[in-house]
């Protein structure tokens, strides 16, 4: 085997179809990027499901004094003896699990640690401010329905948020995007297929007098089909890191960037990045070979 | 070396055979010219010897390979031991004569190191000593086809099949190509070559083998093109 002499042959071959070979390039590294946008969102939304699958809870706060809300209306703070009351009241249901009060100092902690990164927030509320709450952690967290209910009717409780409800929402989004990009990807593979289809078809067209002589004196299948399939390797394998590129901005921009909007509480790693990238790095040159394979097999009788 | 049983050839869609119960034998070293006019199946004869067609009947054997046994992934190696020289040539113009015979040995992955020896004594044993450096288009027809002679015996085949070699050459030139030829025989290559050249056949007296309508219609050793019958 002559390493040298395929090289060449590869070189010439993708010099006289660079227009075709650049189609290809670009069409695998869009198509692997979005693959791969897609797997960064299922790892991200993964990873926050993780960790929020143990922290889901409904939060009941509790009026403060001059609380805005209609349920505080002509009423003060609540009492002592009230949050006793309350707090009573809740774990003797039956779907509750456990129910934690949260004070008003560790409330500014919370959110102080929540909204780090925005300092207009942070200086314009006060530990005052915040409204204390029971942080009531459900057996279950699709059965919330009856809980809702008695502690939105209990008195002194301004309002009930359901964490499930606010991450449905945000998992929703992060579902759909998902989907997009990987039905974008999709189209954007098979694009690829049929351009390296054209390509190799174009090259052997190029070839055909090469390999023609190659067939006549005796040159193996391998000898004379490595060269196309080397085109399509490379081919692929500089789409796979354009659209590394691309992913490593895309983390940096998209999901860092993310942070500032949505409280995430997980980062999406470098390390899972590096194993999204050599997938569809993989995946971006396997498509390439095959392709290349299967047209060769139809126009290039050996 | 090649040995035809019976052998028959149809192609696809059509129906008359272009070999016809052919039955022919060619021994180690011998010279045979294959003549008859255009469509007597000369050229079918040759590609079924390269396995580039397979009989539809019949038994063929070259180099003492049944090659219809011999596997496909076999095939290279077959062709290895055939040399192949045509009409129209078949050099690739971007390269040259050195090159052009440098390339039958690159591509079944001779080391760079007998390529260098072995391609300058076949350019000078066709007789284009001090023109490796040309391209195909600063060459004469004559000399092109030398230059195909020295592709095809570069790798010292057993067999040299040459179909219509002086088809596109000027019968002066012709002759020239002839005596490349006889002297690629004397070094032991059984030389196949099917042409309509009367005048070349008749000069060498070698054995005629003559195809009408896909038959063997003579077989005659020290024959001549057109007459004895």
């Amino acid at each position: 085997m002559r390493a040298n002499f395929i090289f060449s042959e590869v070189w010439i071959g993708l010099r006289r179809n660079l227009t075709m070979t650049i189609a290809v390039i670009v069409t695998v590294a869009i198509g692997m990027a979005l693959l791969g946008i897609g797997l960064m969102i299922n790892a991200q939304v993964g990873n926050m499901s993780n960790y929020w699958t143990d922290k889901v809870q409904l939060s009941a706060f509790l009026c403060k004094k001059n609380d805005p809300f209609e349920a505080c209306k002509g009423r003060g703070a609540v009492s002592a003896q009230e949050k006793q009351a309350l707090q009573a009241k809740i774990q003797s249901l039956p779907q509750v699990e456990r129910v934690d009060f949260e004070g008003q100092q560790r409330a500014y902690e919370n959110f102080k640690a929540a909204y780090s990164s925005n300092s207009v927030f942070l200086s314009a509320v006060k530990v005052e401010d915040m409204p204390e709450s029971f942080r009531v952690k459900l057996k279950d967290p699709n059965d919330y329905k009856a809980v809702f209910d008695v502690l939105s009717g209990s008195p002194g409780v301004s309002n009930v948020v359901n964490d499930q409800q606010l991450l449905d929402k945000f998992f929703g989004l992060m579902g759909k995007l998902r989907t997009a990009a990987l039905i974008v990807a999709l189209i954007q593979v098979f694009a690829a297929i049929l351009l390296i289809g054209n390509t190799v078809r174009l090259s052997a067209y190029n070839r055909r007098r090469e390999t023609g002589i190659m067939r006549l004196v005796g040159a193996s299948n391998l000898y004379i089909q490595l060269p196309f399939v080397m085109e399509g390797t490379i081919a692929g394998l500089v789409g796979g890191v354009i659209s590394a590129v691309m992913l490593m901005f895309a983390k940096i921009v998209l999901f860092d960037g993310m942070k500032q909007y949505f409280v995430l509480s997980t980062q999406l790693g470098w390390s899972e990045v590096a194993q999204v990238i050599t997938l569809t790095t993989v995946v971006g040159v396997l498509i390439c070979v095959l392709a290349s394979f299967v047209t060769l097999r139809r126009y290039l009788r050996v | 070396m090649i040995h035809f049983d019976n052998v028959t050839k149809v192609y696809v869609n059509q129906n008359r055979p272009a070999l016809d119960h052919v039955s022919v034998d060619v021994d180690k070293g011998e010279f045979v010219f294959l003549v008859g006019p255009s469509g007597s199946g000369k050229s079918t004869f040759l590609r079924l010897v390269l396995k580039e067609e397979r009989p539809n009947s019949g038994a063929i054997h070259v180099a003492g390979k049944d090659l219809a046994r011999l596997s496909n992934f076999k095939v290279p190696h077959l062709r290895r031991r055939i040399g192949c020289v045509f009409q129209d040539f078949r050099l690739l113009p971007n390269k040259n004569v050195y090159e052009n015979v440098a390339f039958a040995l690159e591509v079944i992955g001779k080391p760079r190191r007998f390529i260098r020896k072995v391609v300058p004594e076949v350019v000078e044993l066709v007789g284009l000593e001090g023109k490796a450096h040309r391209m195909p288009d600063e060459l004469s027809g004559g000399e092109q086809q030398r230059v195909a002679m020295a592709r095809a015996f570069v790798n010292r085949p057993m067999i040299l099949l040459a179909d219509e070699p002086t088809g596109n050459i000027d019968p002066a030139t012709s002759i020239g190509i002839m005596k490349v030829l006889d002297r690629i025989n004397r070094t032991g290559t059984t030389v196949v070559m099917a042409t309509h050249d009367a005048a070349i056949v008749d000069s060498m007296r070698k054995r005629v083998v003559e195809l009408e309508d896909g038959k063997i219609v003579r077989d005659q050793s020290r024959g001549v093109y057109g007459q004895a019958y």
